[in-house]
């Protein structure tokens, strides 16, 4: 029963193969043209370990918020591997992952993700035992807006994930909150999650599986597009 | 080495996505998802747009191509897929997908040049075609002059200097409020137009097989810009005439690099290349110099998966490549 994990929506890339408890896992920084690294990390995982491809029952994948490319990577991939061995494949959100790992905190759990363009995807959980509740909606938010809303709150409170590309650090300092790992989503907190999802059966269709982007595409029309009004006759 | 053996192949670099399915020689099937509704409104590929319609599209096509081939995906032996050039937010889907198929089926992989997939279209239809050829590659991304000395051996003797040659369609067309793709929809609204009723520039440039084409378009915006309110113009000439510049100014130059190389056979591809005006233009040439002229059929001209396949199972035979060579060399590059 061995699951692979997988996270591409960030700076850092990881892919991490689990029985139950983890086997083995690997993870490095993506660049610009790493298009290929994934896939070749996820070999050398099973080179490593010896598991061969159709002793893998399921893929669990980061499936957003964050970066699109890398995203769009980690779904393909996915997708590829559980099509060819027909298996299950689980997104699991990333910013559920980041607050879950968190769960054991008895604070308020404020999961931050970057999704560039100095905008986050926020969004808060209570803590439970055994898990999280969303104590809000996800959101897109910008930077400013982000400072705003965690110095104007002042409940006791846990950051995790992207918080270190918070400018203004005395918010950061401030008594009411603390800062916590992991900083950035996991294939373990991938595996955390997707794993639970996976046993009580809580993940979609293969046909409805989509990429959380949060944002519609960034689309200008072209300013030539304001048909000019010319004299034709057909 | 290649008897019998099923090639899949995938192509998503710019907005069409693509599978198709080959045995020995035979196309089981080329499917192709085309983006234009999504495009339409912009007049133009919007890169974002593009890349996330391949991502939800891609499985689902995957999954009616094996449909309509009845074929299982564990009977596949090769899988091939575009690896640029292109959008890059759009090709990393198509060739993470097919080569994680590749990775869970431990199958072959192979990436493929999209220039190369053009060149090498005709074969699907013209088995016959050898080099040395001169093939015409023009679309919206592409307008390059390739001399095929051997397979495997290409030579890129002219290119743009600024507008591909269906941008010059796509962007006059967004102008004019004609629709998109340009190439098709100029061609449309001209049939049947005086082509010679507006002289629009042929452009030059310094390098004598090089094109360019953002003067043209430039050229037509200053002529609609400038025509008095009370005389209005005929849309079908107007669009006859502006194809027409652009299909003679294509035809003037690869006229010239075929005499010059004196190749005995001529080819094309890409998007602008199912233009019926360029392609009769083509034919009349090569008839009257004597040379052997094989197009792939305007399906296969635009983007498409099958000129994948053939171009994988090409480089396979010319380098006389086992399966293993490709396994060994290119499952993990
Ligand atoms: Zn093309």
């Amino acid at each position: 029963m061995f699951k692979l994990s997988l996270t591409t929506s960030g700076q850092y890339i990881s892919a991490a193969i689990f029985e139950q408890k983890l086997v083995s896992s690997s993870i490095f920084k993506s660049d610009k043209g790493s298009t290929s690294l994934l896939l070749n990390q996820i070999d050398e995982l099973f080179k490593k370990t010896g598991i061969k491809r159709k002793d893998l029952d399921a893929v669990y994948f980061d499936n957003g918020p964050g970066y699109y490319t890398g995203l769009r990577i980690g779904m393909a991939v996915s997708q590829g591997i559980c099509s060819s061995l027909g298996i299950p494949i689980i997104p699991v959100n990333g910013l559920d992952a980041l607050a879950f790992a968190a769960h054991t905190s008895h604070r308020k759990i404020c999961s931050i993700i970057d999704i560039k363009r100095n905008e986050f995807a926020y969004c808060t959980y209570n803590p439970l035992p055994g898990g999280v509740a969303k104590a809000t909606e996800p959101e897109v938010i910008t930077l400013d807006n982000l400072e705003i809303k965690i110095s104007e709150d002042s409940d006791k409170k846990l950051l995790v994930g992207n918080w270190d590309l918070i400018d203004n650090k005395k918010i950061l300092n401030d008594s009411n909150t603390k800062l916590a790992d992991p900083r950035f989503v996991t294939a373990e907190n991938i595996f955390n999650v997707g794993e639970r999802l996976f046993q009580s059966n809580k993940y979609p269709d293969f046909n409805e599986i989509q990429i959380e982007y949060m944002r519609e595409p960034d689309v200008t029309l072209p300013k030539e597009n304001l048909v000019k009004m010319v004299n034709f006759y057909d | 080495m290649l008897e019998d053996k099923i090639i899949l192949g995938f192509e998503t670099s710019c907005d069409e996505t693509a599978i198709a399915i080959m045995r020995n020689d035979e196309l089981l099937v080329n499917k192709i998802s085309s983006q234009i509704d999504l495009h339409e409104k912009f007049g133009g590929v919007v890169p974002e747009v593009a890349s996330r319609a391949h991502a939800e599209m891609i499985r689902n096509l995957l999954h009616s191509a094996l449909n309509e081939g009845g074929v299982e995906l564990s009977e596949v032996d090769v899988v091939a897929s575009t690896d640029g050039p292109g959008l890059a937010g759009s090709l990393v889907v198509g060739y993470n997908f097919a080569k994680s198929i590749a990775w869970s089926l431990e199958k072959p992989f192979l990436g493929v040049d999209h220039m190369v997939g053009h060149l090498s279209a005709p074969l699907i239809e013209n088995p016959s075609l050898k080099p040395p050829f001169l093939s015409l590659l023009v679309s919206g991304g592409h307008t390059q002059i390739v001399l095929v000395e051997e397979w495997g051996k290409y030579n890129l003797i002219g290119t743009t200097i600024d507008d591909a040659a269906g941008e010059a369609f796509d962007k006059l067309s967004r102008y004019c409020g004609f629709g998109f793709p340009g190439g098709p929809a100029i061609q449309k609204i001209g049939d049947g137009g005086d082509e010679t009723k507006i002289d629009f520039p042929r452009p030059k440039t310094s390098n004598k097989f090089d094109y360019s084409f953002s003067g043209l378009k430039t050229a037509a915006i200053y002529y609609l810009q400038g025509l008095p309110d009370d005389q209005p113009i005929s849309k079908k000439d107007f669009a006859a005439s502006y194809q027409e510049a652009i299909v003679d100014s294509l035809m003037s130059i690869f006229e010239k690099a075929v005499k010059e190389t004196n190749v005995p056979t001529i080819s094309g591809g890409g998007g602008v290349m199912a233009n019926s005006r360029l392609r009769e233009k083509l034919m009349i040439f090569a008839e009257n110099e004597n040379k052997d002229l094989l197009l792939p059929s305007p399906k296969l001209s635009t983007d498409n998966a099958a000129m994948i396949c053939i171009a994988a199972k090409n480089n396979l035979i010319t380098n006389d490549l086992g399966l293993e060579d490709i396994r060994l060399s290119s499952i993990i590059s």
